[in-house]
C-alpha cells in the first residue's frame, strides 16, 4: 500500500446527523474529543476498531466512512471534501 | 488552552517548570564549581530542594488543570503519541549517556575535568536525563499538534 493514505468523512457525516458534536461522537466511540478533531483533519489515522466504532456510530458500513486514497495526503482529501 | 486537551495542558506545564528549575539548577552548579564548593552535600542540598519544589509546582498545577478541564480517559492516540514519544527519548538518553562515557574515557587520558570528578559525571548524568525529558515532552506536543 506505498504512498496510500487513509482519507475520511468524519466531519460530513457528523453534520448529515443533525450537526452531531464531536463530543457526542468522541463519547460514543469511547475516545477524547481531540482525538475526533485530529481524525477529522487527518493528524491521525485511526486503529480498525476506532474506525470500525465511528461507523457504527453513524449506521454505515466502515469503507462508507473511511477509505484510502492515491497520491494524494490525507489532509488536503479530507480539505477538498470539507 | 480550552482546545489542549488534559495531556498537552500537562505537557507543556511539565515542560516549563522543568525549563525554569533545570536551568536554576545548572546556574547554581556552575557558580558552585567555579567557586570550588562543588561537593556531595551541597549538590545533594540543592537537588533535593529543586525536587521537591518541581514536585509541588507540577503537583499543584495538574489540580489545577484537572479541575478546571473536563475529565476524559485515555485512549488509543494518547498511548501511541506517549509511546513513540518515549522511544524517541529513550534513544536520546541512550546516546547521551555513551557520550558521556566515551567523553570520560577519552578524556581520562588528557586529564580532562570531567573524567576526574564524580561530581561532573553526576551532573552530566542529570543533563542527559533532563534532555531526555525534554525532548519527549517536546515531540508529545509536536504529535498531539502536528499528527503522528
Amino acid at each position: 500500500m506505498g504512498g496510500s493514505t487513509l482519507a475520511n468523512r468524519v466531519r460530513s457525516m457528523r453534520d448529515q446527523r443533525d450537526h452531531m458534536t464531536q463530543q457526542a461522537l468522541a463519547d460514543a466511540v469511547g475516545v477524547s474529543r481531540q482525538t475526533i478533531i485530529a481524525i477529522e483533519q487527518g493528524r491521525y489515522s485511526p486503529s480498525l476498531e476506532v474506525a470500525l466504532k465511528i461507523a457504527q456510530a453513524f449506521g454505515e458500513p466502515v469503507e462508507q466512512v473511511f477509505w484510502f486514497t492515491e497520491g494524494v495526503d490525507s489532509q488536503t482529501m479530507i480539505g477538498n471534501l470539507q | 488552552m480550552s482546545s489542549l486537551s488534559f495531556h498537552e495542558k500537562s505537557a507543556i506545564g511539565t515542560l516549563v517548570a522543568l525549563w525554569f528549575i533545570g536551568i536554576f539548577y545548572f546556574h547554581s552548579v556552575w557558580d558552585l564549581w567555579q567557586a570550588g564548593q562543588l561537593h556531595p552535600a551541597s549538590m545533594t542540598g540543592l537537588a533535593t530542594g529543586l525536587t521537591i519544589l518541581l514536585v509541588i509546582v507540577l503537583v499543584g498545577y495538574h489540580i489545577l488543570i484537572a479541575a478546571t478541564a473536563r475529565p476524559q480517559q485515555e485512549d488509543e492516540r494518547d498511548r501511541i503519541i506517549a509511546w513513540r514519544a518515549g522511544n524517541i527519548s529513550g534513544v536520546v538518553l541512550g546516546v547521551a549517556v555513551i557520550g558521556i562515557v566515551v567523553h570520560i574515557l577519552i578524556g581520562g587520558f588528557f586529564g580532562n575535568a570531567l573524567a576526574e570528578s564524580p561530581m561532573l559525571i553526576a551532573n552530566a548524568l542529570i543533563a542527559a536525563v533532563l534532555l531526555a525529558t525534554v525532548v519527549e515532552l517536546v515531540l508529545t506536543l509536536v504529535f498531539y499538534r502536528r499528527g503522528l
